[in-house]
């Protein structure tokens, strides 16, 4: 090949080969990060009330769930206690099975009941509040979201007024 | 120079200098760029959860996103603003949106005590909006088997 030339001279070649090697993965390296998808959970807060409104006819609707935290991180669900912002699991437990009996029951969500266009388990009530004194983390609130979305509950609402 | 061989020999060596040359351009392209698609300012915000819903609506230019890295600090976008400007500048940027896409994503830090948080959606649901967005950062990885709902 007469690649190298003479025996007695050094070769002026570079080999580039780790260098693209190198390149390669620190390419694939920053293309595979850039994209970071952003996600998020969807809650629903309240529209500002009328204060004129009269509500003393509005009636408790019978199927709420409301988690409540407490600021000792104590998770309740409506009166039930429900272990601890750190391990929500008893909470997401108790969450799917209240769901799987609703499904059963066919406790449809409020103006759903007829909607049998809509897939049934989107009209069954699965609507879950939020309630958190002012004083938490909102990373232990977040904690708590994400439990009770893995429970499969939607749409998860934020309570905003009368907040210890 | 003795290096191509003798006259009547093929090339047998790939050329891989221009390829080298554009690796190093897009890697210089991606390294400068990266900084600068992140929207607004960093945030310490939750990481590593199982069930937050994609949404590439975040990354759009338009959609409207608060932060709060801190207590008592807020910015709409990478703008800080105070809570009574909140309100103004909030409705400012959902002025032209189509009902069903008012939505304001907040994106606290996990140390940010949870009033900044509601001080925040206090401000907007006077605006109208009755949906929000909890950016939170999804586990890398296989999503949990959430039931569908």
């Amino acid at each position: 090949m007469a690649m190298g030339g003479g025996g007695n001279r050094a070769v002026p070649y570079i080999n580039v080969t780790p260098l693209i090697d190198v390149l390669l993965v620190l390419l694939i390296i920053f293309m595979v990060v850039t994209p970071a998808r952003p996600s998020r959970f969807k809650a629903d807060i309240p529209t500002q009330r009328d204060p004129n409104e009269d509500v003393s006819n509005l009636k408790p609707n019978p199927l709420t769930l409301v988690v409540s935290i407490s600021t000792d991180l104590q998770v309740k669900l409506n009166q039930e206690q429900m272990g601890s912002v750190n391990d929500p699991s008893a909470l997401a437990a108790k969450l799917q099975q209240t769901f799987q009996q609703r499904k059963e029951q066919h406790a449809y969500k409020v103006g759903m009941e007829t909607a049998t266009n809509i897939p049934e388990d989107q009209r069954i009530e699965k609507t879950v509040f939020v309630k958190a004194p002012r004083a938490l983390k909102y990373g232990d609130v977040v904690k708590v979201i994400d439990a009770i979305k893995g429970a499969g509950a939607s749409p998860v609402g934020l309570q905003v007024d009368d907040l210890p | 120079m003795g290096m191509q061989g003798g006259a009547d020999h093929l090339q047998s060596e790939i050329n891989v200098t221009p390829m080298v040359d554009i690796m190093l351009v897009l890697l210089i392209i991606f390294m400068v760029v990266t900084p600068f698609l992140q929207q607004g300012i960093t945030v310490a915000i939750p990481r590593d959860l199982r069930n937050p819903d994609e949404d590439q609506a975040i990354n759009k230019e338009s959609s409207v996103i608060i932060s709060v890295p801190k207590d008592n600090e807020y910015y709409m976008g990478k703008k800080k603003v105070n809570v009574e400007d909140l309100k103004a500048a909030v409705e400012k940027a959902l002025a032209n949106k189509k009902e069903e896409d008012k939505i304001v994503y907040i994106k606290s830090g996990i140390d940010v005590s949870y009033g900044e948080v509601v001080k925040v959606i206090n401000a907007v649901r006077e605006k109208g909006v009755d949906k929000i967005g909890l950016v939170a950062d999804k586990k890398k990885g296989k999503a949990a088997a959430a039931p569908a709902g």
